[in-house]
């Protein structure tokens, strides 16, 4: 692993972790991600008994050389982004741990597993109430959209 | 998680980046979206880190976050460090996901939680929680700032 930056170094380790024990329905694209240990495509698959059940999802990571200091920048991708009340047609993700919340001691598992789990809590398939003005105007990076959180103090 | 609206008060990074930021946002539905990099900041300057999205070098700095960021400093130092004798209980750092190796410079937080020196160090100059318990630090050593 010489040559490695210190973020490129621990992307390795996270996607060979990700190799041998994957969690359910996650599945990340290998080839891509050695390719460009930058850049990941992940595939998820909706949990069964859930409305998502059947489903089939694409997530991008993205990191920046200050990885794992820097929140990745995680957007669904393709062409069936999940209805859901905190994903925005565009494929943005309102999740606190992706900015306000994130920590260095979080990975691309820990984030996997909390859009499961937001997915799998859902009740009624529905965009956020504000995806049309939001999609018009955002920046095309999540990252820059200031979040109202419900917990957020500010 | 939350009800998903954005923050309409104006952030540091629009107020750092000045006109740039009104075009960005008017041509947004034009064509791919311009993707911006951070300001340039001269590689030989540190950066600072007043807030964990925010990155600036010291001229950049307004007179309260320096002082802040000057706080925060004497803070990290305080906090108690030691080299890995091998001990059974702290394996691994979280942050680089690598395992200590005897002899490795560490610090410990007040929540007992370990990490490499450098690698809390980066993350303390952004954020004075331990990442693993998300703890503040800040609290206890003030306290025994004042005890001192
Ligand atoms: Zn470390
Ligand atoms: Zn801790």
């Amino acid at each position: 692993m010489a040559g490695l930056s210190p973020s490129e170094r621990r992307l390795q380790k996270e996607l060979m972790s990700l190799m041998k024990e994957p969690p359910p329905g996650v599945e990340v694209d290998f080839d891509l991600a050695e390719q460009n240990l930058l850049h990941w495509i992940i595939n998820m698959e909706g949990a069964a008994g859930t409305l998502y059940e059947g489903e089939r999802f694409q997530l991008q990571f993205k990191f920046s050389n200050k990885y794992p200091f820097d929140s990745p920048e995680v957007t669904f991708v393709g062409n069936n982004i999940p209805v859901h009340p905190h994903i925005y047609s565009n494929g943005h993700i309102c999740l606190s741990i992706l900015t306000d919340d994130w920590s260095p001691a979080l990975s691309v598992q820990s984030v996997c597993l909390s859009i499961v789990s937001m997915l799998s809590s859902c009740k009624e398939k529905q965009r956020p109430p504000d995806n049309a003005f939001y999609v018009k105007t955002c920046n095309k990076n999540p990252k820059k959209t200031k979040w109202w959180y419900h917990d957020d103090s500010v | 998680m939350g009800n998903c609206l954005k923050r309409s008060t104006t952030d540091d990074i629009s107020l750092l980046r000045g006109s740039d930021s009104v075009r960005e946002s008017s041509s947004e539905q034009l064509g791919p979206p311009n993707y911006q990099e951070p300001l340039p900041i001269q590689a030989a300057s540190p950066v600072y880190h007043p807030s964990p999205s925010v990155t600036r070098s010291v001229a950049q700095l307004t007179e309260e976050e320096q002082v802040k960021i000057a706080k925060r400093i004497g803070l990290i130092q305080h906090l108690p460090t030691g080299l890995y004798d091998g001990c059974k209980k702290a394996r691994e750092c979280v942050i680089c996901m690598v395992e200590f190796l005897v002899g490795d410079a560490l610090r410990y937080l007040p929540c007992m939680h370990t990490y490499h020196m450098s690698c809390i160090d980066d993350w303390l100059m952004r954020s004075l929680t331990c990442p693993s318990c998300m703890e503040p630090v800040d609290a206890a050593l003030l306290t025994s700032y004042e005890t001192n």
